[in-house]
Parts: C-alpha cells; sequence; structure tokens
C-alpha cells in the first residue's frame, strides 16, 4: 500500500520534539478533560454518555430477564398461582417492551456511540450535546415506564399494544398512557441518537477513508440508523392516534364510528418488523468486527457484507404484514408479504457464509468472544431456519401466536442480538475500561447461558406445536405442556445464573487487575489504538487512512499516530475540536467546534420528559408549561452550544492543510441533521397520509356519505399562504446570504405571520366545514393533520425568531448564516408538508364527489 | 351427549393422519394432545403437519451443515484454505443453494396457502368473540341460528364455513388439531373454513390477547359422525326442557328471581339475557367457563358461587351470598338442561 | 475510462480542495445514490403490487371474483421493474466498472477504486433486487382470485 499521505510522516517535522508533544498532549487532556464531582453527570463527551448509556441499557436487560423468570416460575406447573393473572399480564408486557425499546435498541445507540469516534479515528461525535440529550431522555422514559410496575399500574396489553383493548379506557387503564406516551419519548430519543450516528458515519470520517475503507462496524451503523429513521416514525405517528383516542375520544380505531382496529396493526408492524432486523443487524456488525480479528485476515467478501446489510434493510420493510397473517387479509396479499419474508432470507445467508468463509481463509485464534460468536450462530441460525417455515402462511396459520413463535423469535434474538453483544462486550472490555474480562467467568457464563437457553426454548417449539398460545398466564394440566413447561422453566433459571456471572465479572472491582496491553487482541481497527490507560480525547490526532484495517495494513501507523503527526494534533485554542470530512472520499472539509460539558442536554430532557409524563396523568396545562420550558431550554442550548461564530476564517489542521471553522448550508453537519430528522419527520406524517388512505380503502365511500367536508376555498387559502411563507424564507435566505441584512429583518417576520395565517386558514377550514373530531374516523383524520400541520408551523416560526433574534444580537450574518440555511431547508419539508394537507383537505373530497 | 365419543377432554385417543405415521418415529409419539397441529384430524391441519414434517428434518440438516462448517472452520481446521475455495463456499453455500431452497419452499407454500381454505362449504356458523368465551350460532337446515356458546361441534368430512366477528376487542379463533387460526376483529367479519377428518374430542383456544381472562378462554372440539351431528343440532335447537326434580324446580326460581335471566337465556323461559352465554342446554355442554371446567354438579356449584377465582377476570358477578342447598339447587337446575 | 485513471493518479496526491467539489447528478460516477436505486425499485414495485391487489380486493373484487386485472398489471410491472434493474446494472457495470466478483479485492486509496467498490456493491444490489422481484411476482402466478 503505497501512500504519499503516509510517506510525508517521515520527513522532518516539527513532532519530532518530545517536549512540543508532551505540550500538546497536556493541552488535549485538559479540553477534553472528565468533569469531576457532580459536574461529572454534566459530561456529554462520547465516551463517558456511551457507557452510561449501556450500563442503563443492561440495567433494564436485567430487569426484564427477571420478569421473564417470574414468568417462567409462573409456568412451571399447570394452575400455578405464584403470580396473579394481572401481575403476570404485566410482566409479560413489560417484558417485550424493555426488551425491545429500552434495550435492544437502546444499546445499540449505545455502542455505537462508544465506539464509533474512535472506531473513527476521531475526536468525538459532531453532536455530543446530542447524545448526551439522547441519553437522559432514554433514562428518564425508561425509568417512567419501568417504574409503573411497582405501582400496579404497568401497561397490560402486550409489547404491541393492540387496540380496541388499549384505546378504551375502560379495558385498559392508566398503563396504555404510559406505554405510550413514555415511549414516545423514548423513540424521539432514539431517533435523535439515529441522526447523530448518521451523520457520524457519513461526515466525520478520518481524512482518506473513503466508502471503500470503511469498517463494516460504519455500514451497519449507518444502515441501522437509516432503518431507525424510517421505522420509528410511523410508530409514533401510530401512538399519536392511539392516544388521542384515548384521551379526547377521536376514534381512530373504533370500527362504530369508520375507525378499524387494523390500522393500528399496519402502523405498528411497519415500525416493528424492521425493528427485529435494527435490533439483529448492529450485532451481526459485532460479529462481523470479531471475526476477522480472531482469523487474522480482512473479511471475506467484504462488499457482499455490505450489500446484506443494505439489502437486508430494504426488505426488512416488506415483511408487516407477516404478523398479520391471520388477521383475515386476502391471499394474496398475504402471499407478497410471504414472498419477501422468504426474500429476506437471502441477505442473512450471505452474511453467515461470508463469516464462515472469513474464517476458513485465516489461521484463526479461538478465544472467548469467538466463543460467544460460533454460539450465536448456532442459535441464531435455527431462528432463521424456523423465520423460513413461519413465513409461509400456512404454516404461520397455525404457529402464529403459539410458543412456536415465541422459541422463534427467542432463537432469533437471543442468538441475533443477545449472544453477539456479550462477546462484543467481551471484546470491547479492555477498550472502554482497559482491563480484560475473566477468560474463566467468560466461559462459565457462556455454557451456563447456552445450554439453559437450548433447554429453555428447544422444546418450546413443540409446546407450540402442541398448542400451548403465547401470553397465557396459566395452563390446565394434561394438555402434554406440563413437563415441556418444566424443563423451560429450569433451562430459563441457568439462562439467569449464566447472566449472573457474566455480570459479576463486568461489574466486580478490579482495582488491582493490570492494565489489558494496548490492542490486546491484535485487531485491525482503529479503535484499538487507544492508550492504555485511554485518554478521553478519543484519538491523539486525527489520522490518515489508507486501508480497511489501519492497524494491520498502514506502517507505522501507531509511532505516527502517538507522535501526532496526523491531522488535529493540538488544542491551541482550548476549544474541543473535531475533523468532518467529505461523504464519499472523506477530504477535510472543516475542523467542527463541538462543545463541552454542559447540563443543558439534562434539563431540556426534564422537561421534555415531564411534557410526557403530566401529559399521561392528563395534567395538560401542567404538561404544555413544562415543554414550553424545555423548548426554551433547547433554544437556550443551540443559541449557546451550536455554530459559534470562530475567532478566525481557517485553522491550521496540521500536515499542511488550512481548513475553515465554520461551514454553512450543505457543507454543515446542521444541515445534515436537519435534512435527516425531517426525512423522519415527513416519514411519520406519512403514517397519518397512510390512515388517511386506508380508510379510504376499506370504506366504500371515504369521506362517508353526507360527511362534513373541509371548506374548499379556506383551504387554498391556507396553501397560499404556506407556499408565500415558504416563498418569502426562501428569497429572504438567499438574499441575506448575498448580503442583504434586511432582508432577513423583513422577511423572518413576515413570514411568521404568513405562516400563522396559513395555519389559521387550515384550522378554520376544518372548523367551518363542520368537522368533529370525536363523530368519525374522517373527521378524527383531517384534524389530525391539521393539527400536525399546526404543530409544525408552530415550530417553524420559532425558528424564524430564532434566526430574527440571531441577526439583531450579530449570532447570525450574512457570513455566518448556517442557521438560516437550515431553517430554509425545515420550510422545504413544510412546503411538503402542506401541499399533502391541502391535498387531502381540499381536493380529494373534490375527488370522490364529496366537493363544493 | 348424543355422540358417545370422548368422555374426557383430557384423554384423548384418534388414529393419526397417515402420512404422520410414515414418518413419526416413536419417540415422537409425544406429539399427541387435544391441541397439538403434529396430531392432525382436520384437512387444514393435516396440511400443515404434512409441511412440518418436511421442512423441520430439512432444517435440521441444514443447520448440522452451517454450524458443522463454522466449527470446522473456526475450531478444527489446522490450515488456512484459499480465498478461491472459501468465495466458491459463499456463492453456493450462501447464495445459489439458499436462494433455490426458498424458493421452492415459498412457491410450494403459496399453493398450500390457496388450497387451504375451501369454498364448498354446507354449514354456515356464526362466532363471535366476547370477553372471555364464545358466542357461536349455527344456521340450522330451516335458517334459523342456533346459540351454542363455548362449544365447537362438526361433522366429520364435511366442510363447515365460520364468520368470524368480535364484540369490543380482537380474538382468535382457534382449533389446533382442526386447522389454523383466523382473528376475531370488532367491526370486520373474517371467514374460515375447516373440514375435520377424524372424529373425536378435542380443545380449541384463543389464541390473541384479548385481556384479562385471556388464558381461560378455550373451547372444546367434538368432531361427530353426521347423523349424530344433525340429531345433535336438533336438539339444540329447541327450547329447554322444564326442571324435571323438586330441586331443579326450587333452581329454576332461583335462577329467575337471583336475575341470572339478565344476563343469560334460557330459551322457553322469561330468562332472556344477551350479555352472558345462552344456557338453554348447557348441561349438554362438555364444559363451563368457555373450556374451564368439566361440566358437573360441583363445577357448577363452584363456578356460580366464585368465578372470580376459578378464572380471574371473568366477568360474571360472584353468588357466594347464596347458601350451599341454593347453589346445590341452581346446579342441579343447570344440569338438568341438556 | 481516462477521466478516471486521471482522477485515480490525482487522487494519490492530493484531496479535493474543501467545497469545490462540482455538483453530481444523481446516478453520475461517485454518487452514494446508486446504491440504494435498486432495493428502492423493489421497494416500489413492492408497494405498487400489494396496494393494487388490496385495494382491488377491497373495492372492486368478491371474494372469488377474478382478478385478471391486477395479475396483468403486476405482471407488466414486474418487467418493467426487471428491466430498470438491469439498465442500473448495466450502468454500474459500465459507469461505475462493477464486476460480479466474490472475493473483491477493491481496497486501493483512490477515487477510482471507491467508484469501483460502488459499481460492485451496486451491481450486488441490483442481482438481490431482482431476485426479490421475482419472489414477489409468484403470488400473481398462482392466485386468480383474493382469497
Amino acid at each position: 500500500m503505497t501512500d504519499a499521505e503516509a510517506n510525508r510522516a517521515d520527513r522532518p517535522s516539527p513532532q519530532d520534539d518530545p517536549e512540543l508533544r508532551t505540550a500538546q498532549e497536556e493541552r488535549l487532556k485538559a479540553v477534553w478533560k472528565e468533569p469531576t464531582g457532580w459536574r461529572y453527570f454534566s459530561a456529554v463527551n462520547n465516551d463517558i454518555v456511551g457507557k452510561w448509556y449501556t450500563l442503563g441499557a443492561f440495567f433494564f436487560f436485567a430487569f426484564a430477564g427477571v420478569l421473564a423468570l417470574l414468568m417462567r416460575t409462573q409456568l412451571m406447573f399447570p394452575d400455578n398461582d405464584f403470580l396473579s393473572m394481572e401481575l403476570y399480564n404485566q410482566a409479560f408486557t413489560m417484558h417485550g417492551t424493555m426488551m425491545m425499546f429500552l434495550f435492544a435498541v437502546p444499546v445499540f445507540e449505545a455502542v455505537s456511540i462508544m465506539l464509533l469516534p474512535e472506531l473513527l479515528g476521531n475526536r468525538d461525535l459532531p453532536f455530543p450535546r446530542l447524545s448526551a440529550f439522547g441519553f437522559w431522555c432514554f433514562i428518564i422514559g425508561g425509568v417512567f415506564v419501568t417504574g409503573s410496575i411497582f405501582f400496579g399500574a404497568a401497561p397490560t396489553g402486550g409489547w404491541f399494544m393492540y387496540p380496541p383493548l388499549s384505546s378504551e379506557p375502560q379495558q385498559m387503564g392508566i398503563g396504555a398512557d404510559i406505554w405510550l406516551l413514555g415511549l414516545s419519548f423514548i423513540e424521539i430519543a432514539s431517533i435523535a441518537a439515529a441522526v447523530e450516528l448518521i451523520v457520524g458515519v457519513l461526515k466525520s470520517r478520518p481524512p482518506g477513508m473513503r466508502l471503500n475503507l470503511m469498517p463494516l462496524y460504519c455500514w451497519y451503523v449507518l444502515v441501522v440508523a437509516g432503518m431507525i429513521l424510517f421505522a420509528f416514525p410511523p410508530l409514533i405517528a401510530g401512538d399519536l392516534l392511539l392516544e388521542m383516542e384515548r384521551a379526547f375520544d377521536w376514534p381512530f380505531f373504533d370500527p362504530e364510528r369508520g375507525g378499524d382496529p387494523i390500522l393500528w396493526q399496519h402502523l405498528f408492524w411497519i415500525f416493528g418488523h424492521p425493528e427485529v432486523y435494527i435490533v439483529f443487524l448492529p450485532s451481526i456488525a459485532i460479529v462481523a468486527t470479531i471475526v476477522p480479528t480472531f482469523a487474522r485476515v480482512p473479511m471475506v467478501g467484504h462488499s457482499w457484507v455490505v450489500l446484506s446489510a443494505v439489502g437486508t434493510a430494504f426488505i426488512s420493510f416488506g415483511l408487516w404484514v407477516h404478523h398479520m397473517f391471520t388477521t383475515g387479509l386476502p391471499n394474496i396479499s398475504l402471499a407478497f408479504f410471504s414472498a419477501a419474508s422468504e426474500a429476506v432470507a437471502i441477505p442473512t445467508g450471505v452474511q453467515i457464509f461470508a463469516f464462515i468463509a472469513t474464517l476458513l481463509v485465516g489461521r484463526v485464534t479461538y478465544s472467548v468472544p469467538m466463543l460467544y460468536a460460533t454460539g450465536a450462530l448456532a442459535i441464531f441460525v435455527a431462528g432463521g431456519l424456523t423465520g423460513v417455515m413461519v413465513a409461509m402462511v400456512p404454516f404461520d396459520f397455525q404457529a402464529h401466536d403459539s410458543y412456536f413463535v415465541v422459541a422463534h423469535l427467542h432463537y432469533t434474538l437471543i442468538g441475533g442480538v443477545l449472544f453477539p453483544l456479550l462477546g462484543g462486550i467481551i471484546y470491547w472490555y479492555p477498550f472502554m475500561t482497559d482491563k480484560l474480562l475473566s477468560d474463566r467467568l467468560g466461559k462459565w457464563a457462556f455454557w451456563l447461558m447456552f445450554g439453559g437457553f437450548n433447554i429453555a426454548f428447544l422444546p418450546m417449539h413443540l409446546t407450540g406445536a402442541l398448542g400451548m398460545p403465547r401470553r397465557v398466564w396459566t395452563y390446565a394440566e394434561g394438555l402434554g405442556w406440563d413437563e415441556l413447561n418444566m424443563i423451560s422453566t429450569l433451562g430459563a433459571y441457568f439462562i439467569g445464573a449464566g447472566f449472573a456471572v457474566f455480570a459479576w465479572d463486568v461489574l466486580r472491582p478490579k482495582g488491582k487487575q493490570p492494565y489489558a496491553p494496548r490492542n490486546v487482541w491484535n485487531a485491525g481497527t482503529m479503535e484499538f489504538s487507544q492508550l492504555v490507560p485511554a485518554e478521553h480525547w478519543g484519538a491523539r490526532c486525527v489520522p490518515v487512512i489508507t486501508t480497511r484495517y489501519p492497524l494491520w495494513q498502514q506502517e507505522g501507523f501507531l509511532k505516527d499516530l502517538d507522535e501526532g503527526r496526523f491531522y488535529l494534533n493540538d488544542a491551541e485554542e482550548g476549544k474541543r475540536e473535531t475533523m468532518v470530512t467529505s461523504v464519499l472520499d472523506a477530504d477535510p472539509m472543516q475542523v467542527l467546534r463541538v462543545p463541552g460539558p454542559s447540563y443543558k442536554p439534562m434539563g431540556a430532557a426534564v422537561f421534555v420528559g415531564l411534557l410526557f409524563i403530566l401529559g399521561t396523568f392528563g395534567l395538560y396545562a401542567a404538561a404544555v408549561i413544562c415543554g414550553a420550558v424545555g423548548g426554551v431550554v433547547i433554544l437556550w442550548w443551540l443559541w449557546t452550544g451550536t455554530s459559534p461564530i470562530p475567532e478566525k476564517e481557517m485553522k491550521h489542521a496540521g500536515r499542511g492543510v488550512h481548513l475553515p471553522l465554520y461551514r454553512a448550508g450543505s457543507d454543515s453537519v446542521g444541515w445534515w441533521a436537519m435534512f435527516i430528522t425531517m426525512i423522519g419527520d415527513l416519514t411519520a406524517f406519512f403514517g397519518l397520509v397512510f390512515a388517511f388512505f386506508f380508510f379510504w380503502t376499506i370504506h366504500p365511500d371515504f369521506p362517508p356519505p353526507g360527511a362534513d367536508i373541509p371548506e374548499f376555498w379556506l383551504a387554498c387559502l391556507g396553501i397560499v399562504l404556506a407556499g408565500l411563507a415558504w416563498l418569502t424564507v426562501w428569497r429572504g435566505q438567499a438574499r441575506h446570504h448575498s448580503g442583504s441584512v434586511r432582508a432577513a429583518r423583513f422577511g423572518l417576520p413576515a413570514a411568521s405571520l404568513l405562516a400563522a395565517g396559513a395555519v389559521a386558514a387550515f384550522i378554520e377550514s376544518a372548523r367551518r366545514g363542520g368537522l368533529v373530531p370525536t363523530s368519525h374516523a374522517f373527521d378524527a383524520t383531517c384534524w389530525i393533520i391539521v393539527l400536525w400541520l399546526g404543530l409544525h408551523f408552530a415550530a417553524g416560526v420559532v425558528m424564524l425568531l430564532y434566526c430574527l433574534a440571531g441577526s439583531f444580537t450579530g449570532k447570525m450574518t450574512p457570513r455566518y448564516d448556517a442557521d438560516f440555511a437550515n431553517v430554509l431547508l425545515y420550510w422545504h419539508f413544510m412546503l411538503v408538508t402542506a401541499c399533502i394537507t391541502f391535498a387531502l383537505l381540499g381536493l380529494f373530497p373534490l375527488l370522490t364527489g364529496d366537493g363544493p | 351427549m348424543q355422540s358417545g365419543e370422548g368422555t374426557s377432554l383430557r384423554i384423548v385417543h384418534h388414529p393419526r393422519g397417515r402420512r404422520l405415521i410414515v414418518l413419526m418415529p416413536l419417540w415422537l409419539a409425544g406429539c399427541d394432545g387435544p391441541q397439538s397441529w403434529l396430531a392432525p384430524a382436520g384437512r387444514g391441519a393435516d396440511t400443515v403437519a404434512g409441511l412440518f414434517w418436511v421442512v423441520v428434518p430439512a432444517a435440521a440438516v441444514i443447520w448440522t451443515v452451517v454450524i458443522g462448517l463454522a466449527v470446522y472452520a473456526g475450531a478444527i481446521t489446522p490450515r488456512p484454505h484459499s480465498e478461491k475455495g472459501a468465495s466458491r463456499l459463499i456463492l453456493w453455500g450462501g447464495i445459489v443453494a439458499p436462494t433455490a431452497t426458498i424458493f421452492a419452499l415459498m412457491v410450494v407454500s403459496l399453493f398450500l396457502l390457496r388450497d387451504v381454505t375451501g369454498n364448498s362449504a354446507d354449514l354456515t356458523l356464526n362466532a363471535r368473540g366476547e370477553q372471555w368465551w364464545w358466542r357461536l350460532a349455527y344456521e340450522d337446515p330451516q335458517g334459523r341460528l342456533v346459540p351454542v356458546p363455548n362449544e365447537l361441534r362438526l361433522p366429520v368430512g364435511h366442510e363447515a364455513e365460520i364468520l368470524l366477528t368480535a364484540n369490543r376487542v380482537i380474538h382468535s379463533f382457534w382449533a389446533p388439531t382442526l386447522g389454523g387460526k383466523i382473528d376475531m376483529i370488532p367491526g370486520r367479519e373474517n371467514r374460515m373454513t375447516l373440514t375435520p377428518t377424524t372424529p373425536g374430542v378435542y380443545r380449541g383456544q384463543c389464541a390473541e390477547f384479548c385481556g384479562e381472562a385471556h388464558a381461560q378462554m378455550a373451547f372444546p372440539v367434538v368432531v361427530m359422525q353426521p347423523d349424530a351431528f344433525d340429531d345433535w343440532l336438533a336438539g339444540q335447537a329447541q327450547p329447554a326442557r322444564a326442571p324435571a326434580t323438586e330441586a331443579a324446580r326450587r333452581g329454576a326460581e332461583l335462577f329467575l328471581s337471583e336475575g341470572c335471566g339478565a344476563c343469560h337465556t334460557v330459551r322457553g323461559t322469561p330468562a332472556s339475557g344477551e350479555v352472558g352465554p345462552d344456557l338453554t342446554h348447557v348441561g349438554s355442554r362438555l364444559t363451563i367457563g368457555a373450556g374451564v371446567l368439566e361440566t358437573s354438579r360441583e363445577a357448577l356449584i363452584d363456578w356460580i358461587a366464585a368465578p372470580e377465582v376459578v378464572k380471574p377476570g371473568a366477568r360474571m358477578p360472584g353468588y357466594a351470598m347464596l347458601s350451599e342447598a341454593e347453589l346445590g339447587y341452581l346446579a342441579d337446575y343447570l344440569m338438568g338442561l341438556e | 475510462m481516462t477521466k478516471i485513471d486521471e482522477r485515480a493518479r490525482d487522487a494519490e496526491l492530493s484531496h479535493t480542495p474543501p467545497g469545490e467539489e462540482p455538483p453530481k447528478r444523481l446516478l453520475e460516477e461517485g454518487s452514494v445514490w446508486i446504491m440504494i436505486a435498486a432495493p428502492c425499485i423493489w421497494a416500489l414495485h413492492f408497494l405498487l403490487s400489494y396496494w393494487a391487489a388490496a385495494v382491488w380486493c377491497a373495492k372492486l373484487a368478491d371474494r372469488y371474483d377474478p382478478i385478471l386485472p391486477v395479475r396483468a398489471g403486476v405482471a407488466v410491472l414486474t418487467l418493467v421493474a426487471l428491466a430498470v434493474v438491469a439498465w442500473l446494472a448495466r450502468y454500474a457495470v459500465r459507469r461505475y466498472q462493477g464486476r460480479l466478483l466474490i472475493q473483491e479485492d477493491l481496497t486501493e486509496h483512490s477515487e477510482a477504486e471507491r467508484t469501483r467498490f460502488l459499481g460492485h456493491a451496486t451491481l450486488l444490489l441490483c442481482a438481490l433486487s431482482a431476485a426479490a422481484i421475482i419472489f414477489d411476482s409468484m403470488p400473481i402466478l398462482v392466485f386468480d382470485s383474493c382469497y
């Protein structure tokens, strides 16, 4: 591998001077210092937040695991009364909910936040405070949802929360509200983390790490975060509809008023199936990292693994109805989904064989992480094979909602998520804590869990085949299930014991244990270039990457790294800085100043959390006030933390490269974050649009005959005003950018007024049309779309006023106008939202003959 | 009981499908059970059981090969293999073989799906899921609806069409020995067909979580000879028998005076409530409480006194304030409603 | 071809000056979008097929009515989708030098190699998408009515 960049490091350079290097290191240490005392909790640095996040996720995992043991104890005997029916129903609901929402997804984000900057040889992710915000949201929402079980108030509707069971307040009490609002809050945090990770992979790779050189782990992070972006919003839309029905009786799922319970199932599973792959792919990413390390060769079929990740991500969005095979949909519809469900096995098979091929080609050093990876494969392949079975519709008619499916899903999730993850924890433990875990305890934990798992879940296939349905708190004796359940329960205890051993090994004090050697596994990827003990700076300097496995393939890499011979080897100005590069070829583009420790993300999370928590208890006034305070804290955080005007235009980033300190528009990371966030936001809006067309499909006439429809001319006025608002922002931004400060100072308030007018016109259109949201699903759907538009325009106006304030205070100038460019982007999306709103409210009734 | 088969719900003997006998080794005799889809007694279940015994052994073989390869590659082989061989492994093992296998399976399963629901039913039955019992009603030859809650009886060899819906929440109607399940959804009417092939007594159960007492929402499934079935249905269409003993007569009075008739119907008496199951022929049914207790005088007493204990969540209020004697009269009356 | 070779040489020597990358067309060399184009076609094909059948069965056909228009429509759609995927594959081969290899070794540090990598990945995704499209067209061969 000849490379001009790498050779340059051999020339005489100031970095030859050890004193200079020591001074640089001191400055870097000072800048990236971990806050001490109580201020520790204001940390935003990825290694600290990532650690909290991972521990939090495993806490919820252990909690949900205890619930599982309680359930297994109840099912040990027929007609057992260890748990009451009520408690059992809460336990299985919370087990699924916590494992999915509070463990599997967050732990991916946690590990990725912790790992990504170091894996990329960069200092931190572009939005450290966003990571911290995501973590605090997660922990507040998680404790809220989990805590409900101690008050006997936990939801009882299953992790899928099907209405009408969940939508009628008489059927289900506050538990459903806790589930809906608490989890919506966490889902928003998940999306925030996804935005962070996507921008992180695309824009903060080290110079030279072109797409073809990007580590597989990063590909998976990119793919999975992208999936979160498209999968979570439909669920948020569904949550919104369901909570509106519960709180305000808007009949989206009430068949007597034009609603339909099946709508929820579509929205839930459009999220729910990709979700399975969202939690599975990151763990495969871990295997894809571990396997080459211990095979001592690069991954065979690297791009085939990339193909599998991307292909799986796409196809996983075409499987959702296979959770609904028994809902009585037309067989031909089921057939399409059955076909896609079978097709998704193809890319998965490719991945597995790529791993096997890599092991064949390499000279394998067997180790505990490899043991976990192999165990994972053994379990997961079995789960995949039963997956192919349940994808066949007639088979699923029997297996669906039986213990066969319980066995199948645990084989896929424990094999496809948990074991690789535990292997990953062992593998990266020295990276996280500078110490090694015990091999002996690791093997004990493995065999206890692996054996226990198969004892518990292999018989469940048969239990299901003997007809035992899921989610039953008790069963009668003599149905052939007794011994099988007893065996499963015993196996479950072994899993618990194994995990306890594992947890002990991770948590036991290791003060006297010597540090692990640097790059203890002899890995090829950059996170193991970290010094032992590790510094908080991420990387001593931001390296130049010319290979897929720099620690193996780039000569003198560690030496150059340690001596600061690459980019950003100093912190002269005492600021935290990371490198921003281009998407395709990772050309250096900017030195990004990232903010340091702050309580603002925590404060914002607390108040936004209160918005949801108080909303759960119907304290809407207090909730709105807290939400507003949360909004103010976020604005304060943005105002003080984002796009500060730098003291100079360009900065020497090292090696003769000068880079700008400030970028605006599509060159800035903020623009990318806005773009990605709004893609997710638009997807949620499409969830509502889907509801509209779903109702149109199932009803012979929609709007129903004789229904009140929105006033056409007012809707026209609404779209015209919205269009003008957008035009004003667009032109205002362009003129402001070319130097006209007045364009901003007049354009921003004008656009705000136009936007307010547009919202008023749409609201009046629905109101004068006589639409009553509690009367029929049509009215409710129209109102929810107007509500969505109104809230988004309101947020848009806040952004406009933020820019206006920036213009008056000098935070935003024609030269430094990143905020304005980002807000313009937001308004592009608002234009799309408004056009769709108009099409549904104004034009659609015309098409169906209900117009004026 | 007219048909005479199946004295107990728990112990069931019936011949297995022919295909099964060929393929099933002895140790799999454990596949038997009143709710087992591997002991089929109907056409739909037979299809799936047949499929099961093809795909499960095949999956076991595939698993062994793949994991064997992984263990060989990771732990056994002493020397590195060539990249060319590894590539070939990915191509054939990871791409060609799975794609071909899966494609074939998918096409077969589509044909099976097309044929699994029939359209030549000669018996129609309405089924409505309640919390937590089954409001079943047969259309008799005269076109009248005959309510028979919580018990599915079907004539052997005849295709029956079941129209499914639900009150308030979603349930799923599942008689595994006869065929797959279909959900019962408020506001929708779903349809399934069942074609029993083997007489016997089996069990069905709700498969979709429907709230508190979901676990105890079951029903006996009785497959009868067609003649016996016709007699049975004609009997069920009749109004209730008059109480035959003094105790039963007292029970009938109590039934009305305690307000049981506000929720339950006993055809031919003033009791005409629609909330709970029709009790006109409750004494002839195999179970009470929707598959929870085998019908007997003692079971009825337990149930009436405290349904909440037998079946937590049950909507029926308990009558523990009645004396033991009074509960006995009521039970005598209900046992007499054959 | 020559253009790419030139770039490969340049790439070794210097990075593109910041912010001066020329705007790229959607599928032009050096676009990451080409990678997801084929799966997007699969997604469109899938959604349209499902949607057509769902709407037809909900609004126009009774249980056992023949659904010839849906089958014909999906058949045409399948052919169109496969044709577009084939065109994309050809594009990936011609403009991105994509090759269908198992053990790719596209690890050179150059823009040309990155382009080849994208071409290679695109080609693989075209193959997968084509397979998935064929899978998803099977129902119309089997079903002549909604149920």
